[in-house]
Formats: C-alpha cells, structure tokens, sequence
C-alpha cells in the first residue's frame, strides 16, 4: 500500500526544548491510524509539521507524497487541530463558509452535509460564542470533513464530548474508513483508540517507541501475576529483577515475561514458592504506560 | 478572490460598524465645531495688521515679513467662514473625510481594525484554522491586507456621508457663506483627495499587516500600529530626520498645508500640525516615499510570515 503520511527522523526544538526528536513514522492509505503519546510527547507538533503550520528544525515528511512544507500537500487533507477555534460572533454555519472560501472549494451540499455528520444541523444558525466545548468539537470535525478528504489528521477530536457524542464520532471515523478514507487520530484517550484504530504508533518525548496493528501492541505483552506469602514478597521482587517486575499489592507481583516455568524455576531456586502463577495478556493502557516508561505501567492491566 | 470575500465576511462585526460610527461621529463634531469657530471669527471685527514699530522690528527685510505673515494671518481669519462653508459643501466634503482618514483619526481606527482583523486570528487561535484550508501563506497576507484598506476606503466613504448629510445643515445653522463652487471643482478636489488617500490608507494597512505578524495578537497589532504611527510623527521633530520621514511623505502626497497653517477652523487633516514648516519633499517624492513605506511593510510582513511557527 501507498504510504499517504511519512516522516523521517523529523526534529522539533523550540528554544531549547525537543518536542521531536527524530520521528520516523509511515501511515499507509485505508488505515485507521492511532497517534498515542502523554501529553507533550510531540504529537500535536507532529500534526502541525504535517500541515505546514510549524516548520521542522530537521528531517523530512510527505503528505500524499509531496515533501511539506508544499501548500498542495494540503488538497484531499481535512484537518482538525487541538481544540479548534471560531470567530465567535458568526454561526457556526458561516464559519464552514468562511472555511469553505478559505481553500478549496468543497463539493455541492458538502457543508450541509458536513453539519449534519457532526450532528450540528440544528444549531447551525446559532452564534458560536453560544457553543458548549463538546458543539465546537464537533463544528471542528465537520470542517474537516467537509470536503470529503481522502486524509483525515484529528488531534485530540473527542476531548469535551459527551459520551453519545463519542460514540457518534467513533461509528463516523468507522464509516469514514470504509469509504476509504484514511484516518490519522491523535489522542491519548485509549479506550478511543483502541476501539476505532486498526493501527496504532506510540509516541514518547518525540520519538516513536513502538507501531503495529493494535492487536499486536496489546497481545503482545503477556506478563505473569504471581501471588506469593507477604512475608515473601521483598525476596520474590528480588530474584525477579532480571525481569520488569512490580509489586501489585501485598500478596501478588507482577512479571513482564511470558516464560511461567523460568520465573518459577527462579523462585524456586530462591526458595520462594507462588501459589498462584496465573498468565495474562497486558490491556492497551498497560502497554501503553510501560512503553512510554510510565511509573504505573504495571498496575492498569486489566486481567484476561 | 473566495479568500478576499471571505475575510471581507469576518470584517462584518460589530467592532467595524462601531469604529466607523466614532469615525463619523469625530468628522460630524469636527465640522460643528468647525463650522461654530468660523462664524465666530467670520462675526468679528476686521483684524488690525500691527505695524513693524508697534511689533519693535527694525524696517528692513525681517519687518516685511512679519507683515506680510500678519496680513496672511488676518486674511485667513476674513476668509474662513467662506473656507470653511466650502468645506462642508456634500460633494467637497469628500476631501475632508480622505483628509481625516489619511491622517491620525484614521490611521488610529486602522489600528483597532488590524488589531482585531488581523491579530485576532492569532488571539482567537483561528489561525492555525485559516492555514490549515489555506497553505499559501502569502495569499492570506494579500487577502489581510486589501480587506483592512478596503475598510479603510469604507471609512473615507462613511465620513464623506456623515459630513455631506450635516454639512449643509451646519452651514445654515451658523450662517456660513454660500459657496458657488462648480460641482465639477468640487467633485475633483474631492476626488484627488480620495485617491491619493488610497495610497496612505494602503500603507497605513501594511504597517497594521507588519504589526499583527510581528505581535500575533489583537492588543500587540493595535499598540504597534498606532506607536509607528506617533513615532512616525515624533521622528519629523528630529533635526536630521525631518524631511525624510514617512511622516513628511504621507504630508508632502496629500499635499497637507505645512505646520501650523494646517491648524484652522475646520483643519483638513490631523497630521502636518505635528510637523514643523519649511522643507516637506515634492509631491512625486512623497509618492516615491509613502509607497516605498508599504513596500518595505509587505516584504518584511512575508517575510516574517513565511516561516513562522503558528502555535495556539
């Protein structure tokens, strides 16, 4: 498949501080893309780089095959960054207009359309300095639908939405796919991603640290929970430190390995016995925490 | 031309319509005014020209100009009623409001204007959305610009209205002179004014252009502006400087009367009173100059603009 998104060893410095540190990422055509990293990871200077609003200090990417900063990049790329901004004193309405007026044009009956996506159509003649967070959101994302791109860049598109909302916007970007849309979202709402993304790259302190589909990144991590004499786990933690090993509580331990007889046979030789060893598949969110190095890594798996 | 219509769109707003209001609101209370202080000097007896011993000057060369400017002086003040009646005539009035706007008062309602229409996109972070439908940067600066001078030339037009509606009236009221100016004379003045106005409001734009892009917000684009405007203003006190001055330009092409010949009854412009007489450049060098300004503006803008990082 055609790459429609690449970046290589893309480099980000802002007075001092790296928001990118050498990104290498490639999102091909069809996929539902998820963009995951903590907040300050480089994700949304990610996004803008691509859209030509900030300029790499080095590296290279190409949007639809054309190196960026290049203004055509920009045709068939519906874009909608960080919570977007209106001009509060016209309807919502107006602003796809202006938005409409300000590239290319869409097609006929796209912004109508577009409103009705976003569920705004009745409140598409209101002012939106009247607008909830959650309706500015979701004007956002009809403006970058509204010209039926064949590359969507969302950053953050379901932060202050209610829960229908989120739901509404998760069968969209499903339907999008199928239309053959492809889909870059950027958030840190993993639930989000996982649920919607056939694809998912994590990002951390700007640099990508891991990608593949969503089922590889979460089945991929099994770990073993062991659960051990309190008296004995100090000693269990101790043996295990060749492996990522936590305390979960005052009876269990947490292994990130997959070989059950191998940590076994450690305690054993330790004299620890486990009266449990119980093999689990790390959640999105653990591996998601471990992968970017997050203290808490071990304590959010969901077992299995 | 879609972008130009639709940054004509966002400049609909009630910040517009209030600044043209106070723009029409100061041209109207500036002809009454002007109009009051005509009829008052128009009502009073004729003034005695003092003689060069009553002002203590030697006869000679010196004596003769302090009499002539005197003469001058007592001259304008027989003349004004009739000045100023001409002034408020509807279709010479064109030539007062492009005075206006061409000085200070507009160059200050530009300021609020590029400030809002221009730096709020950084303000309202509306920007980034712009640049993301629109990525030739220097498209968005041109659509910027014409749209603020257009406003600008909306403004000579909104005054130009203002005082044709209350010329008249104001010209009955405090029992100015007829005027039997041709129309054809009328409309000309009016209409040079205008046009050479155009170019000033145009540089008056691209100095709010150059203003938004270095300050990316509304407060820092107004602030900006108007401080160029006055520090284009102070730097014509600067003995070295004086002649060569965007300041001197701007007057020296509207053809503005020097120094304090422009302060009269009814001024025809807010900016040559702050300039010292003797010494403007000619006409094709305030050209030269005022359009070189805007240059200089829309170069250092793009650049600028070019390779910006867009945040918020």
């Amino acid at each position: 498949m055609a790459a429609v998104i690449e970046c290589r060893g893309l480099t980000k410095r802002y007075r001092g501080t790296t928001a990118l540190a050498g990104l290498d990422l490639t999102v091909e055509a069809g996929q539902v893309f998820g963009f995951l990293g903590p907040n300050g990871a480089g994700k949304t200077t990610t996004l803008r780089i691509l859209l030509g609003l900030v300029a790499a200090t080095s590296g290279h990417a190409w949007v639809n095959g054309r190196r960026i900063p290049d203004p055509g990049g920009l045709v068939g790329v519906g874009a909608m960054i960080e919570e977007p901004s209106f001009y509060p004193w016209l309807t919502g309405r107006r602003n796809l207009d202006l938005l409409a007026l300000s590239g290319p044009r869409p097609p006929a009956s796209g912004i109508a359309a577009a409103l009705d996506v976003a569920g705004l159509t009745g409140v598409a003649d209101r002012k939106v300095k009247g607008y909830s967070q959650g309706m500015r959101q979701r004007l956002g994302l009809a403006a970058a639908v509204m010209r039926r791109p064949a590359l969507l860049l969302l950053d953050e598109p379901a932060n202050g939405m209610d829960p229908a909302g989120i739901r509404e916007f998760r069968t969209l970007l499903r339907r999008l796919a199928g239309d053959g849309t492809t889909v870059f979202l950027s958030s840190h709402l993993l639930a989000e991603v996982a649920q919607v993304c056939d694809q998912v790259a994590v990002i951390h302190a700007g640099r990508l640290v891991e990608q593949g589909p969503t089922s590889q990144l979460t089945t991929g991590r099994p770990r073993l929970r062991l659960v051990i004499d309190p008296a004995d786990q100090p000693s269990a933690l101790a043996l295990l430190r060749r492996w990522p090993t936590r305390a979960d509580g005052p009876d269990t331990v947490l292994v990130h390995a997959a070989d059950g007889r191998g940590v076994n046979e450690v305690l054993g030789r330790g004299g620890v016995w486990a009266s449990q060893i119980v093999p689990e598949r790390a959640g999105l969110e653990d591996a998601y925490l471990q992968l970017t190095g997050h203290p808490e890594a071990t304590d959010a798996a969901a077992p299995r | 031309m879609r972008l130009l219509h639709a940054e004509l769109i966002k400049l609909a707003r009630p910040l517009t319509w209030g600044v043209a209001a106070a723009a029409a609101l100061f041209c109207v209370l500036l002809a009454v005014g002007g109009a009051h202080n005509a009829a008052l000097e128009g009502g009073a007896p004729a003034g005695h020209i003092p003689s060069c011993a009553e002002l203590g000057i030697p006869a000679g060369p010196r004596c003769a100009r302090a009499e002539a400017l005197e003469r001058a002086r007592v001259n304008q003040a027989s003349a004004e009623p009739a000045q100023v009646a001409a002034q408020l005539n509807p279709l010479a009035a064109g030539a007062e409001a492009a005075g206006l706007m061409a000085s200070l008062p507009g160059a200050l309602a530009l300021a609020l204007l590029a400030g809002a229409h221009i730096g709020g996109e950084w303000s309202g972070r509306t920007m980034k959305n712009l640049l993301a439908q629109q990525g030739r940067r220097w498209r968005v600066l041109a659509a910027k610009l014409v749209s603020l001078w257009l406003a600008g030339i909306g403004l000579i037009a909104v005054c130009w209205v203002a005082l044709a509606a209350a010329g008249p009236v104001l010209v009955r009221v405090d029992h100015l002179p007829a005027t039997h100016e041709p129309a054809a004379h009328a409309l000309s003045l009016a209409g040079s004014q205008a046009a050479r106005g155009l170019l000033v409001l145009a540089a008056f734009a691209g100095i709010g252009l150059l203003a938004a892009v270095a300050t990316r917000g509304t407060i820092g684009t107004t602030a900006a502006t108007a401080g160029a405007v006055i520090a284009m203003l102070i730097a014509t006190s600067l003995p070295a400087l004086g002649r060569w001055t965007p300041a001197t330009w701007v007057q020296a092409w509207m053809g503005f009367p020097a120094g304090q010949a422009s302060v009269t009854s009814l001024p025809t412009n807010f900016w040559s009173r702050f300039i010292s007489a003797g010494g403007a450049p000619g006409h094709v060098a305030g050209l030269v100059g005022v359009a070189g300004l805007l240059a200089v503006c829309l170069a250092a803008a793009a650049a600028l603009f070019r390779g910006q990082d867009i945040g918020g």
